[in-house]
């Protein structure tokens, strides 16, 4: 068909547009950025600062608004190493930020990880007052990734945790203490049994809870060594679990699931991608069947210095995920599965091609796609060494998408509405799936 | 205010020093693919073209150089390249063979005998040039040109030759008419009136500017006969000023100016021009030739260039003021503002479409730096000067509405529209549709 031909032509190109950049005062690192809340960045830059980036709506006029947010606690001499937060589960409810950082008042270095959150009534998502109520937790370790996830607690609810790796070869576990109202360690072995003995510092850590009670986690070392364990959470009881050597240290470990109908449709076809400094980019595919067994390599992705972030997304809405890399070298890199003539999506033969690279004006530190314009459509914040970017898809080609897709689905109802006499739109809804889900394959 | 980064760039190599108006982009060789011409101080008119970081063509000419330009002058149907110096020398250059001849041969390098290599045409005119325009001043469809000098003169030149469609070069410059200011002249420009006249205008410190009438286009038997004009009257007859009202302004700070700034349509802007002011303390105006303040806009960054620049495509051309420090401030007429950093500090900035890549023009950012590097900024368009969001476009799109009720969602924005939505997002796996979902959960519409 004409039109398929055309829109994958499109989508081999980069479709983005640079909205919008904030310089910051200093640089910033690969754990410098997070999400917070539904629609807003926070970013931290080495002096201190952190910067809470949002879109503003002011007098019928969207316009993007970096502010400096002043969080308590946070010493004029202090380097700020990492910063995450979280919206507690349900049904707790509130914004939790965590930032470590290093105050080096001369003679010694102390390293701290501050937790923010407000239990005030009402202001448990403003950022203002949640950035004026501290803990202040000194630690006794250098400080590297600062991250949450999701714990089935003992009485069956679950339950958000802060995961922090340090130089002393452990991961450590802050969890809130439902009676005291606030933050306290606690033994990580208890909850992450898998992330116990750990062989070297831990550089990065992700964990995905996959179906039947249980969860994927995986860790990246210094030394090279990439974990992975399938763990029953219920126990919590490590099911299984695999280790593989890099040559250098691994900057990201990303599990997740190629296409966007599989995390339902194909249970438990997860894909593990591993960035290291001086190697190509790895995708490890199918993990929790293959352990890492299969994989492929993401070819001309270590000609651009040490690949420092990475992110799995569907760029071009066609269903399928891409992979995004950001290198030291300045690029950003997108990669999409080219399925084998003949074979499926999924097949042995199957492998990831480099679709387009986009060039920045300083390295690439860390990547997130999330909705800052409040329109379904989520954009790609960039962060770099001299501030952050914000990359909107291309709104003129995203809405002639959308139009088309849906003339595309309305002439399919009303084919629909021929073959049953009921002509109702709301009701071929059992078999409308795969009718959706074959028409954007086919021009794959 | 929105910034923007603009990464796509060459560099081109450039050894020399320049003065801010020994830079140009033009179709010096009429291919219509534009060239970027600089001159430097000690006489060398360089001329790069696409992206090649030497110099296509090296001429040398006699002195300082303080002005390029390229266009009409000499009312032949095609561009010459004009470059002037400090002392006065008017040298002319016909490239359009130069074009054919490198194609022909295969070295990069000059091959062409000392002789071709010398302007066609030079004559010497008064001494102290700062800045020139090559452009129809008076209305007759034929191209004058008009110099600035250090000393608050201007002057208007003709091309004139012995007899109609005699040899380029026995032709020469003849001066129309010598104006005196009260203020250094900045910048030179031509901006349709409001009866759609060209009107020759020059900046005066301090965000003022000055019309210069055109008096030999008085009927005959008019009291102002040229030739009396500069002696007899004095300079404040064919001199119209205007001080800008607003803010008080530092009277003497340096000033520049662009006209003709396009408003879409050809019929819209041939009338009523708009221009731009600009001053070095950070002052940045819009105006229309009925003096009528579009916008004005307070920056804290040192401007000194003044360009105009059509980024989004929709043919409304932006005004593009840089600062010494790179800052690069792009304003439309609605006075929405989007920032560029330039990291370096700026010799020399100019803004025009120009064939770098893809052999075909693109608007560029050119500056000059202090490091013997021009650097060209190839893609700078951008789709739309605000942000904004999808819902805001699709708003603006006709068949939207039409769409969602044929798929029997309703009116838009109503609760059915909303379910039925819902169940139209589940059953799409393409993704995109999640966004309808949390259009309606914001209440956005």
């Amino acid at each position: 068909m004409l039109r398929d031909s055309s829109s994958r032509d499109s989508s081999s190109r980069d479709s983005f547009v640079e909205d919008s950049f904030s310089r910051f005062p200093s640089q910033s690192n690969i754990y410098g950025l997070c999400q917070a809340g539904s629609q807003e960045l926070l970013a931290a830059t080495l002096k201190g600062k952190v910067v809470c980036f949002r879109y503003q709506e002011l007098q019928h006029k969207v316009r993007p608004v970096a502010k400096e947010v002043q969080f308590t606690y946070i010493p004029v001499d202090a380097e700020i190493v990492s910063i995450d937060a979280f919206n507690k589960s349900p049904p707790k409810r509130g914004l939790v930020v965590g930032i470590t950082f290093i105050k080096d008042s001369g003679d010694k270095a102390t390293p701290f990880l501050n937790i923010y959150c407000d239990y005030e009534p009402g202001s448990e998502f403003n950022l203002d007052s949640i950035a004026q109520s501290c803990l202040n937790l000194e630690l006794q370790f250098t400080p590297f990734q600062l991250y949450h996830t999701e714990v089935q607690c003992a009485d069956g609810g679950s339950e958000t945790v802060f995961l922090l790796s340090g130089h002393d070869q452990r991961i450590h576990l802050y969890k809130e203490n439902a009676s005291l109202h606030q933050f306290e360690e606690q033994p990580v072995e208890k909850l992450f049994p898998e992330l116990q003995q750990l062989p070297s510092n831990v550089l990065w850590l992700d964990v995905l809870s996959v179906a039947g009670g249980r969860r994927l986690s995986v860790f990246g070392c210094q030394n090279g060594c990439v974990g992975l364990a399938l763990v029953d959470q219920a126990g919590p009881e490590v099911v299984q679990s695999w280790r593989v050597q890099f040559d250098s240290p691994i900057s990201t470990v990303l599990l997740f699931p190629l296409s966007r109908h599989a995390a339902g449709a194909e249970v438990g076809r997860y894909n593990l991608l591993v960035t290291s400094a001086i190697e190509m980019a790895v995708i490890y595919r199918d993990v929790q069947d293959r352990g890492l067994s299969w994989f492929t390599c993401l070819s001309e992705s270590d000609q651009f210095d040490a690949v420092l972030c990475a992110l799995v997304l569907d760029l071009d809405f066609d269903g399928q995920q891409e992979v995004l890399l950001g290198t030291y070298g300045q690029e950003l890199l997108c990669y999409k599965l080219q399925a084998a003539p003949g074979g499926g999506g999924g097949g042995s033969d199957s492998h990831f091609q480099l679709q387009w690279r986009r060039s920045f004006k300083s390295p690439v530190l860390s990547i997130i796609y999330l909705d800052l314009t409040g329109d379904g459509v989520r954009e790609l914040a960039v962060l770099t060494l001299k501030g952050l970017h914000i990359l909107q898809h291309s709104l003129t080609g995203t809405a002639d998408l959308l139009l088309e897709r849906l003339a595309l689905r309305a002439s399919e109802l009303a084919v629909a509405s021929e073959l049953d006499s009921h002509g109702a739109p709301d009701e071929p809804e059992s078999r409308a799936p795969a009718e959706e889900s074959a028409a954007p394959t086919s021009s794959d | 205010m929105r910034s923007v980064n603009y990464v796509q760039r060459v560099s081109l190599d450039f050894t020399g020093t320049l003065f801010p108006h020994a830079i140009c982009l033009g179709d010096a060789d009429n291919d219509s693919l534009n060239e970027l011409v600089v001159g430097d101080t000690s006489g060398k008119l360089l001329i790069y073209k696409n992206d090649d970081s030497k110099p296509w063509i090296t001429r040398t000419c006699v002195g300082m150089l303080t002005c390029v330009a390229v266009g009409d002058v000499c009312n032949k149907g095609k561009n010459f390249v004009v470059a002037v110096g400090a002392e006065g020398w008017f040298h002319l250059f016909d490239l359009t063979a130069t074009s054919a001849n490198k194609a022909e041969s295969s070295s990069q390098h000059e091959s062409l005998p000392p002789e071709d290599q010398r302007p066609f045409f030079t004559q010497h005119i008064p001494a102290n040039t700062k800045v020139i325009l090559i452009s129809d001043i008076d209305g007759d469809g034929r191209c004058e040109l008009v110099v600035g000098y250090t000393d608050r003169v201007v002057r208007a030149f003709r091309w004139e030759e012995p007899y109609e469609g005699s040899e380029v070069g026995s032709g020469q410059l003849v001066l129309l008419k010598k104006w005196l200011l009260e203020g250094q002249v900045d910048s030179l420009s031509v901006n349709p009136g409001v009866e759609g006249l060209p009107e020759l205008m020059v900046s005066q410190p301090g965000c003022g500017y000055a019309i210069l009438l055109c008096s030999w286009t008085q009927p005959a038997g008019s009291p102002f006969l040229p030739s009396l004009i500069g002696h007899s009257e004095g300079p404040s007859r064919d001199v119209v000023l205007h001080p800008t009202t607003g803010r008080i302004h530092n009277k003497n700070v340096s000033t520049h100016l662009i006209g003709s700034i396009s408003k879409g349509s050809k019929e819209e802007s041939s009338k009523c021009g708009l221009f731009a002011l600009c001053t070095l303390d950070g002052t940045l105006k819009l105006m229309d030739s009925s003096e009528q303040l579009l916008w004005s806009v307070q920056v804290d960054h040192q401007l000194f260039a003044l360009q105009k620049l059509d980024v989004t495509g929709d043919g409304r051309e932006e005004v593009v003021a840089c600062a010494w420090d790179g800052q690069t401030y792009i304003i439309d007429h609605n006075r929405t503002v989007v920032r560029f950093q330039f990291d370096e500090n700026v010799n020399a900035f100019c803004a025009g479409q120009y064939t770098c890549k893809e052999g075909r023009n693109s608007p560029c950012l050119v500056y000059v730096s202090f490091n013997h590097k021009i650097h060209v900024y190839w893609k700078v368009e951008l789709e739309r000067m605000e942000s904004t969001n999808l819902l805001r476009v699709l708003e603006r799109r006709s068949g939207f509405g039409e769409q969602l009720a044929a798929l029997g969602v309703g009116e838009w924005g109503s609760n059915r529209t909303l379910r039925s939505l819902r169940r139209l997002m589940i059953t799409n796996g393409g993704g995109l549709f999640c966004f309808l979902l949390i259009l309606f959960v914001n209440g956005l519409t």
